[in-house]
């Protein structure tokens, strides 16, 4: 007679190989599963039913007039996220820009177009004054509702719950079933999911709080490539601290205006863009920007050693940041790719003379017992340079 | 060798002792592993628990997900502000009748540490334990937070125009205006009380110490005319007799005196004399344990022993002798020492009674010490209260005289031996106003409450000593709604000025005319802020005249029979001001080594007659204390100190210890710090539990203190330590020695400078974010501190020679730690550090076992954000004093001593940029830095010209536990006792 298995009399091992399972389950579906949100709130504003709002929306996303000659407002004015810039202002910048203003404002903001970028595109653009109001009642609800929710990329958690599903089914087939006739074929099965898991779930641990080529949308939509690449505006122009503090620094709203005093309107971003810029300014609210290159706490690092000591260049780590119209994470950031750096790095042993600490390496140099110093022959790999 | 013991269990019996703390391990284990084994009979119930576990672990990691952190910039970036860059800015310290020019370290708009000020004649660079924790009374939740009347929230200016129309109203009535304050010492504060009392006539301002110097400051005015406290310079005396006054842990000046007395101690750069310090006391105080020679006497027999030493010194100097009582102390060898040393010796007294004090007086007059180091020119001006006028003051309030009550920095309802009377009697006043910070027994009974300001978020100006000036400057901006007294004083008397400008105008017209370097003003007074301090030479015009003393000689009592209970402030507690500081509750007391309680210290005899140990219970005039045994305590005394057992402070301080005000006595007008003939009985069968910290740590009968006496030293400079050259010639080793191509950093502690004073242990807390654990914990010897003081006793149990010694960690060479770490969380470095990486360690603790110097600490709990420990690191405006370049730990992670390597990374860093090597002295650790006994140096040890290697090569010079061979980086200069051959 079978012996009938309860969870307690389960081995504390294999209660913790279950445990281990689920929790690698939510490991490779966390990220996804908690990105949704359930915010299916209807939110009809006063005196407008749903009906007006769902009509604004067909006339915003190009649906109605039905004889409409010119572009549908979310081909410039997008609602979801892109990948590229887009330099125009998205559906969301204009909807909380406008919500609180009344239709007058928006009317005219949308009918005489400002500023030569928005004069070419608006040009054609005509629209009777009650569709735009429509058209302002939906933006006003995008702006309570937020944009739509892009669905969770699900391709992960069903590969890997496919393959758990697989590995149990061979499990089950070789003890009960024996429909596969040959063992070796449910043997290479079992293991080859069981690899590709493996895989899986040590790719996900190791990228668990690292986060390269992370680019989240910023409040300006700020180009590296129009102001460092285009103009050739010197990186320590605007992060002047670089050379000899810790922080790289986040340039203050007054320097900006030392050019956008002048420079009021982009060749493709328009005025809407730097407009917040000059709002920042007059209403001395800074901007809340969205940092991109962010250590743990417990991780000590100072651009004056790198960038006013060791005068790496910035795209050793930042990457091709001129060419970035959205600054992403370049590198991983990751302890490894410190230390790699440091392994390889010269140290500039001669011209500075605090190097002179280290007579014995200059003697060396000297004899010819040596012919480099790198970083990590000074202790730069030493774990309390970077952790204390 | 000479045995040293902690306490004395271990005299007594050390391998019972031993046996003792074993059991105590072993009771502590099993109870962990009492947990265990309920877990291993594993049940459903379990399996529902790890499942549970794994569900809610797994969704907190996958949850994981990357915060999304804001970057906010400025607006228009001060170009002296760089984020993640300190600033430092001059300003002073003055609190609880202590003062510091202190240079404080902004961080991103924090204030977050204190530093001494070396600008200063007074701090030289040097803090106290109170000065160091003071910052973080600034982010202490139990301040007021608005002005109030009768509890509820008021807005400035209502409040301004009701207490207008009512000042005004009693103006035309009799009875008085009482402006009750701490001693004031700034100039321009003086000048606006000046004129508030001008515009309000009947006015009437006393000053108020809960610790007065009354005795002194009425006996210098019959000696001098005037009264004040002379400037005392231990820095040119030879000789140091004390009577009760602790000098070097509480009394009026301490950073001073220590600069001075270690300065006169310490047997560097070829110095070969040493200061010579006798200390008469009952309990063993800071002062008496760093005495080369100590007579522990009752407090009443004080007066006789000055006496006795004053007509010793009269018989050869006058001829002419006063008559009084007759002293039981032989004092002819003390008499003959001084007499040696006329013009180099100080004689001070801490008692109250004016009598004694015009004793010493004369007794330094005799010896022609005024002038020399007793000087007259810079008077000490941090004490001022008189005695009788708070005793005027209660018959006032009784008599319903006082219309209005203004109460600012005073609490005497706690800390007045009549503070129940003044508690009534507050009621009866038809106003009452106080302008405290934060909430204590006497503004609570107050109608308007109008906190003030931090002194970190104020300016002031401030006159510690006659003729030198120090600025204090604003470091943030107030943090609650709140303003400095000042300004209400101001607008109250119709200037419409603040408080800041009045000072700058007050310097314009008097600091500015008192110098000669400067003709413009906005020049000089920019360099004075940035300086901190503005020191003139003054001449004194003060003459001794020797009336008095007769009379005095008379009013000297006998000794009285039966025990007497000295009370004490202790070194961290002090007054009582900042009791909800949890930082100085858990710094152990000097010598008891107990934290967050006052005890009652007994001697050991009394011990022995009544059957009394540690934490039993005795019944004291009706008051119930925890006893603790004192090695050192006089015979039929109790020591007991004040400054506990506050009403209300706050979270922290509320209830912790007892408060001893009431014990104190007015005698003679002034306030007497002790009680005679006390009724001391045993409470039977009741425990009270101390943390006491000081057995926590043992010697082993291994040479770990090392001293001599300075006639041997003399002889031979290696004396005492005869050891280091054995260890020297049997130091053989099959691995290679470790080699350091730039740095080898290092530290030497000189046991000769070191007082025990406890500066370093708070300033390395503020600096390394050590989180407080709370009495329990301390309990179960898991106090945090990275530099803890070794306190070991020797030779007479009635009277012992004390022994003070920071330990840290050691930074071997050849670590015991590294070896074990099972996941290399620790491990050596280019430098010479030992260095500990929070991110790796697992918590296997055999690092702490392994280590021979018990250094380091385990996280054993959760101390921050965590509701168990509601200390500073509980509430998001406590933590704003978290040092933003030193990592929080978190349970279950093994930390130590870093010798400061955020500072040393910095002033590395600053070089490169600069292109030079590093100076000598520019890296200093925090507790380097403001140690008042320059006990501590720092340095690398790599350059051999550098000041730390040539205290390396100094004879005295040893590491602990050398046999080992584990290679420190810390060196210990031998101990040097001045005692008479």
């Amino acid at each position: 007679m079978r012996k009938v298995i309860l969870l307690r009399h389960l081995p504390i091992r294999l209660k913790t190989f279950i445990s281990l399972l689920l929790l690698s389950i939510l490991l490779i579906s966390g990220n996804s599963l908690l990105a949704q949100s359930s915010d299916d709130e209807e939110v009809v504003l006063d005196n407008h039913s749903h009906e007006d709002i769902q009509r604004g929306e067909r006339f915003f996303k190009g649906l109605l007039p039905k004889d409409r000659k010119f572009e549908a407002c979310v081909s410039c004015h997008i609602l979801s996220r892109p990948d590229t810039m887009n330099w125009n202002p998205s559906a969301m910048d204009i909807a909380v820009k406008y919500a609180g203003k009344d239709f007058a404002d928006f009317q005219s903001a949308v009918m005489e177009p400002n500023g030569n970028r928005m004069e070419a595109s608006h040009k054609d653009f005509k629209i009777e004054e009650s569709d735009l109001k429509k058209v302002k009642l939906y933006l006003d609800e995008l702006a309570i509702t937020g944009p739509p929710i892009e669905g969770p990329v699900v391709n992960q958690i069903v590969l890997f719950l496919f393959l758990i599903l697989l590995m149990v089914l061979v499990i089950l087939d070789l003890i009960f079933f024996h429909k596969i006739k040959y063992r070796f074929i449910s043997a290479l099965i079992l293991l080859v999911s069981l690899g590709y898991l493996v895989k899986m779930i040590s790719e996900a641990a190791i990228n668990l709080g690292r986060s390269q080529n992370y680019a989240p949308d910023q409040p300006i939509k700020f180009s590296h490539k129009v102001h460092a690449g285009a103009n050739k505006i010197d990186c320590m122009y605007c992060h002047h601290t670089a050379e000899f503090n810790k922080s790289a620094g986040i340039p203050a709203m007054g320097l900006c205006m030392n050019c956008h005093m002048i420079v009021r309107e982009g060749a493709r971003s328009g005025k809407f863009e730097i407009a917040k810029v000059l709002e920042a300014n007059e209403t001395q609210k800074p901007v809340v920007w969205v940092r991109v290159h962010n250590l743990p706490d417990h991780v000590f690092f100072s651009h004056a050693q790198h960038v006013g000591i060791a005068k790496i260049d910035c795209q050793k780590c930042h990457g091709q940041v001129q060419e970035m119209d959205i600054l992403k994470q370049s590198s991983d950031l990751s302890m490894g790719w410190c230390i790699n750096c440091h392994r390889q790095t010269k140290v500039n042993f001669k011209d500075n003379k605090y190097y002179d600490t280290y007579m014995k390496l200059h003697d060396d140099l000297k004899s010819g017992k040596i012919d480099t110093i790198r970083a990590v022959d000074i202790g730069a790999n030493d774990c309390m340079r970077c952790h204390y | 060798m000479k045995t040293y013991w902690r306490s004395i269990e271990e005299l007594a019996n050390p391998k019972e002792l031993r046996r003792e703390e074993a059991r105590e391990e072993a009771k502590n284990k099993s109870m962990l592993l009492k947990g265990d084994q309920e877990m291993n009979a594993s049940s459903r119930r379990d399996f529902l628990k790890t499942f549970g576990f794994s569900i809610a672990a797994a969704s907190i990691v996958a949850g994981c997900k990357r915060p999304v952190d804001k970057a906010i910039p400025y607006l228009v970036k001060p170009e002296e502000i760089n984020p993640g860059t300190s600033s430092y800015y001059a300003s002073s310290y003055f609190e609880g009748n202590e003062y510091g020019s202190v240079i404080v370290k902004v961080r991103d708009g924090r204030p977050i540490k204190i530093e001494g000020n070396t600008l200063s004649s007074i701090s030289q660079g040097g803090t106290s334990a109170r000065i160091q924790a003071s910052v973080l009374n600034l982010y202490d939740d139990a301040r007021f937070k608005s002005p109030s009347k009768n509890g509820k929230e008021i807005s400035w200016e209502k409040a301004d125009e009701e207490l207008l129309a009512l000042l005004a109203t009693l103006q035309t009535q009799s009875g008085k205006v009482v402006l009750l304050s701490s001693t004031i010492i700034s100039p321009s504060t003086r000048e606006i009380i000046r004129k508030f009392a001008e515009k309000q006539t009947n006015t009437e301002w006393i000053q108020y110490d809960p610790v007065s110097a009354s005795g002194i400051l009425m006996a210098n005015q019959k000696s001098f005319g005037t009264s004040f406290i002379p400037d005392y310079r231990f820095n040119k005396a030879k000789v140091v007799v004390s009577f009760g006054a602790d000098f070097l842990g509480t009394w009026l000046s301490t950073v001073e005196y220590t600069k001075g007395y270690t300065a006169a101690r310490q047997l560097q750069d070829s110095q070969k004399n040493m200061l010579r310090h006798y200390q008469f006391e009952s309990g063993m105080t800071l002062s008496g344990s760093n005495a080369d020679v100590r007579f522990p006497i009752k407090p009443s027999e004080e007066g006789a022993i000055v006496l006795a030493l004053y007509n010793a010194i009269a018989q050869v100097k006058r001829g002419a002798l006063v008559s009084g009582v007759k002293s039981s102390v032989d004092i002819s060898d003390l008499a003959k020492d001084l007499l040696d040393n006329e013009k180099q010796s100080i004689v001070i007294s801490g008692s109250n009674d004016e009598n004694i004090q015009i004793l010493v007086n004369g007794i330094n007059q005799m010896l022609g010490n005024y002038g020399q180091t007793i000087g007259l020119e810079n008077p000490l001006l941090t004490k001022q209260g008189i005695d009788q006028d708070m005793d005027r003051l209660l018959a006032d309030l009784k008599a319903g005289n006082v219309k209005a009550l203004l109460v600012w920095n005073a609490n005497p309802v706690y800390d007045h031996p009549k503070g129940k009377e003044f508690a009534e009697a507050i009621t009866k006043t038809s106003l009452s106003v106080s302008f405290s910070e934060r909430p204590d027994e006497t503004t609570v009974l107050c109608q308007y409450s109008l906190p003030e300001t931090n002194y970190l978020e104020s300016w002031n100006d401030l006159e510690p000593k006659s003729g030198i000036f120090s600025l204090a400057q604003p470091v943030i901006s107030p943090i609650f709604n709140t303003r400095p007294p000042q300004e209400a004083l101001l607008k109250w008397t119709g200037n419409v000025i603040s408080y800041r400008d009045f000072i700058q105008n007050f310097w314009k017209e008097n600091q500015f005319t008192k110098q000669k370097n400067s003709t413009d003003f906005i020049k000089f007074w920019d360099t004075s802020l940035q300086n901190g301090v503005f020191e003139t030479v003054q001449e004194s015009k003060m003459n001794f005249s020797a009336n008095g003393v007769e009379q005095a000689a008379s009013q000297i009592k006998s000794v009285s029979g039966g025990i007497e209970v000295a009370l004490y402030e202790s070194i961290a507690i002090g007054n009582g001001k900042y009791a909800n500081n949890p930082w100085l509750q858990e710094l152990p007391d000097a010598v008891a080594k107990i934290s967050w309680d006052n005890f009652a210290a007994i001697p050991v005899a009394y011990a022995e007659e009544n059957g009394l140990k540690n934490e039993d219970v005795i019944r004291v005039n009706g008051m119930e204390l925890p006893v603790f045994v004192q090695p050192g305590q006089a015979k039929d005394t109790i020591s007991v100190a004040i400054g506990y057992g506050r009403e209300i402070a706050g979270k922290v301080g509320d209830h912790t210890g007892s408060n001893l005000y009431p014990f104190v006595v007015t005698e003679n007008g002034a306030r007497q710090y002790f009680v005679t003939s006390v009724n001391a009985e045993k409470v039977p069968d009741k425990v009270f539990e101390l943390a006491i910290s000081q057995t926590h740590y043992l010697m082993e009968g291994r040479p770990i203190v090392r001293e001599t006496t300075l006639d041997d030293y003399l002889k031979n400079p290696a004396s005492g330590n005869e050891k280091e050259a054995e260890d020297l010639s049997k130091a053989v080793t099959l691995y290679d020695e470790p080699v350091y191509n730039g740095h080898h950093w290092g530290m030497a502690v000189d046991l000769n400078s070191c007082t025990g004073c406890g500066n370093c242990a708070i300033a390395c807390q503020a600096e390394n974010n050590i989180q407080v654990i709370g009495k329990d914990q301390v309990r179960n010897r898991r106090i945090m501190h990275w530099i803890r003081i070794d306190r070991y006793y020797s030779e007479n149990p009635e009277n012992p020679k004390v022994s003070f010694q920071p330990v840290m960690c050691q930074h071997c060479g050849n670590a015991p730690c590294e070896n074990v770490c099972p996941v290399a969380a620790t491990s050596h470095s280019e430098e010479g550090l030992n260095q500990m990486a929070y991110n790796r360690c697992v918590g296997t603790k055999y690092c702490v076992n392994n280590c021979p110097y018990r250094v380091r600490r385990f996280n054993w709990f959760q101390y921050v954000k965590n509701d168990k420990f509601d200390f500073a690191s509980n509430s998001d405006l406590g933590r704003m004093i978290l040092n933003p370049d030193v990592t929080v730990r978190s349970r279950g992670v093994v930390e130590k001593c870093s010798m400061c390597v955020q500072r040393i990374q910095e002033k590395k860093q600053l070089a490169k940029l600069e292109g030079r090597v590093i100076a000598e002295g520019e890296i200093k650790t925090a507790c380097s830095q403001s140690c008042p006994g320059n006990a501590i140096v720092f340095g690398d040890l790599a350059n051999p010209e550098s000041r730390i290697s040539k205290l390396f090569k100094d004879q005295r010079n040893y590491h602990l536990l050398k046999e080992l061979h584990t290679l420190p980086s810390v060196g210990y200069l031998t101990k040097v006792r001045n005692t008479n051959a």
